[in-house]
């Protein structure tokens, strides 16, 4: 939309990070008894991917929806474009778009009736409407779906519908909760194809994901964990960064493997994956580990580490 | 573009979306035409206080001229039927399984008793299960008997004292001219706080609300956007409504129509916006549907006037049913349709419809919060 924005509220500029996009500022906020944000900060910078990655309940809606302006905060302050969301002001949501979890399309609505509506609520001229709805349902592959109901659309579709009503306002910063959660591995590379294009074109996105193998996609990445945030950063430096080393165990029967492995102090962390045994050890201990487990017919093979390893590793950190 | 017409572009999404909403879910459209028309006439029909067609079992133990004819003077108009002309115990058998609502009973001798100047007494058993039933026998049976007795002292020198009565706008007395407009306003209303209390409660179930907070549209957009489509469509109900009491039950329209439809109008914004408050409250249909019904039905039906008089009430209901708008359109309509009155006696009603309305939408706007939490 080609309107000015409002004049910036007094104090809304205040530490306000220049060139950056989002700014989450020690957010706090309970439910009850579940403290969904405690003390969550990051900041996403202009024309940036981030990944909000973290297990189901970590905060991650919660956080999306404090950027949106659409819970109430007991403290800390979140930032869209320098700007309070939460104001309510209309040219912070002019260029803010939204695509929740949970549906929240219209599910009697076809398709085009459903983008129709949204293009509305943003004053869309019927021209532009026409030339961007046409363009985001050929990416989206939903042209042959147009008269098709929201409520008749696969998990994929729905969720491709709903980013496409998020777009058609061109937004500068994009929001994006769990969009790959429930989608089928095609659209789901469809999906991060569309997002990187985005980027590219300038856009701001924030998503948040239970999927840390998407991690990498992302340019920075924030692990999210009980609302507050594990750590942040570049997805290679997060991983160069992984104070333990990373083995698969080969041979040996598992059970007799396992109860060795529980008995050494430097094995960080084992998790089985099909038939082989992925395990985490303190860095320059892989051969104490693997002169251990030698006598039981067992051999240690470095692998890359990856994101869940880092996740893992910062969690019992946090624990100890 | 201008404010006002992003204003209006988003009022007029919301209702556009409103109205596909309602043509795609033939319940909204079930409950907000059809229903007020069958429960019309089925209140129309069957709330009645008009009785005729008693059945009364007839006790004549005397059997003479003067006992057939008091008889006779009692069967002769519409409002009683002899039952059965039978002994004491069948009558209190007919009476207990209600196959007559009353007996009269004529002792033998009450021929003799006249003829000698003394007082003719004769009997009535009545079944006093239902007190308005029960009290229209009595008056009915009074007057019945009074202008048999009033024949019989034909003769007599001083004719008795009659009063004349004329009885305005309704003089045949019908149940219906006096219970369809208030009927009607009581249908319209809760058909008219149920629709829009599930509109916006929907939003909220169905996760939409989400979406729309986080877009550009405004409160007050979303509130209008509601109320319009439904507004429509309480009008249309008004005008079904209106047309059944005229077609079917004969109730005149003798002031000006443009006054009574501008009157629902203004009723109709103030229900519908009741709705949208409940709604914007309780966040949930089910809840909200009880307390619309509730705060629809309960006030409509007691505290309007349409059933009870208002001056009947006790001081704290009168002062209660002062913010009850159903009690200001009842008044217009019955004024309208059955009296003609004009807008010289009826603006005080319309001041009040009005101000309801612009208080309850601007209340539903003040409480429905921008938060999902």
């Amino acid at each position: 939309m080609a309107q000015a924005p409002a004049a910036a509220t007094s104090g809304a500029t205040l530490g306000f990070e220049p060139g950056a996009a989002l700014e989450a500022q020690a957010l706090v906020r309970r439910f009850g008894a579940t403290q969904a944000l405690d003390g969550l900060s990051f900041t996403v910078g202009r024309g940036q991917l981030f990944g909000l990655v973290g297990a189901d309940g970590a905060g991650k809606t919660t956080a999306i929806r404090a950027l949106a302006g659409l819970i109430s905060l007991d403290s800390g302050r979140a930032l869209v474009l320098g700007r309070d969301p939460a104001q309510g002001r209309a040219a912070v949501r002019e260029s803010l778009g939204l695509m929740p979890q949970q549906a929240s399309l219209y599910p009697d609505l076809s398709v085009g009736e459903n983008l129709r509506f949204f293009a509305r609520l943003y004053c869309l001229p019927r021209a532009l409407f026409h030339e961007r709805s046409s363009r985001l349902l050929e990416i989206t592959r939903l042209g042959p779906f147009l008269d098709r109901r929201a409520d008749a659309l696969s998990g994929g579709m729905y969720k491709k519908l709903a980013l496409a009503c998020a777009l058609l306002h061109r937004p500068e910063v994009l929001l994006l909760d769990e969009p790959t959660n429930g989608v089928d591995p095609v659209s789901r590379r469809e999906l991060w194809a569309l997002l990187h294009e985005l980027v590219h074109d300038g856009m701001t996105v924030l998503l948040s994901t239970p999927y840390m193998d998407e991690a990498e996609r992302c340019h920075r990445v924030g692990f999210i964990h009980h609302g507050r945030l594990l750590l942040a950063g570049e997805p290679r430096a997060l991983l160069a960064g992984l104070d333990d080393e990373t083995y698969e165990v080969e041979g040996g029967e598992r059970e007799q493997v396992d109860e060795r492995l529980a008995n050494l102090a430097e094995v960080h962390a084992a998790s089985p994956a099909g038939s082989t045994l992925r395990i985490a050890v303190a860095r320059g201990s892989g051969g104490t580990v693997g002169a251990a487990l030698k006598p039981l017919a067992a051999s240690l093979r470095p692998v890359a580490p990856n994101f869940e390893d880092l996740f893992l590793a910062r969690v019992r950190q946090e624990a100890a | 573009m201008t404010r006002p017409m992003r204003f209006l572009i988003r009022v007029g999404a919301m209702a556009s979306k409103e109205v596909m909403h309602i043509r795609r879910d033939p319940r909204t459209l079930y409950m907000a035409l059809a229903m007020p028309v069958v429960m019309l006439l089925i209140f129309g029909f069957g709330v009645s206080f008009d009785m005729d067609r008693i059945p009364l079992v007839v006790l004549d133990g005397d059997r003479s001229v003067a006992s057939r004819s008091l008889v006779r003077a009692v069967s002769a108009g519409h409002e009683f039927v002899i039952a059965a002309d039978s002994d004491e115990a069948t009558a209190l058998r007919m009476i207990r399984r209600g196959q007559a609502l009353a007996g009269l009973a004529i002792p033998a001798g009450y021929q003799r008793e006249l003829a000698a100047g003394r007082d003719g007494e004769i009997q009535l058993i009545v079944d006093g299960a239902d007190g308005v039933v029960a009290n229209q026998i009595l008056s009915k049976i009074d007057g019945l008997v009074r202008a048999e007795s009033l024949r019989r002292i034909d003769l007599a020198a001083e004719p008795p004292l009659q009063v004349k009565v004329f009885t305005l706008f309704n003089p045949e007395a019908r149940s219906a001219l006096f219970m369809v407009p208030g009927l009607a306003v009581y249908l319209l209303a809760i058909a008219a706080v149920l629709l829009t209390a599930l509109t916006v409660s929907g939003e909220w179930e169905r996760g939409s609300m989400e979406q729309l907070f986080a877009s550009p549209v405004g409160r007050l957009e979303i509130v209008l956007g509601k109320l319009l489509p439904y507004l429509g469509l309480g009008m249309l109900q008004l005008l079904l409504v209106v047309a059944v009491g005229a077609m079917i039950f004969d109730v005149p329209i003798r002031g000006s129509a443009t006054l009574l439809f501008l009157a629902g109008f203004l009723f109709l914004i103030g229900m519908l916006g009741q709705g949208l408050f409940i709604s914007v409250v309780a966040r949930n249909q089910l809840v909200a549907t009880q307390a619309g019904a509730l705060s629809s039905l309960l006030p409509s039906l007691l505290l309007s006037g349409m059933l009870v008089p208002i001056e009947n009430m006790p001081r704290i209901l009168q002062v209660l049913s002062s913010v009850v708008p159903a009690r200001y359109f009842v008044h217009a309509m019955r004024g309208i349709m059955l009296k003609g009155s004009g807008l010289s006696i009826l603006w005080g009603d319309l001041v009040a419809l009005a101000i309801f309305a612009l208080a309850i939408i601007a209340l539903a706007t003040a409480r429905f919060r921008r938060r999902l939490a």
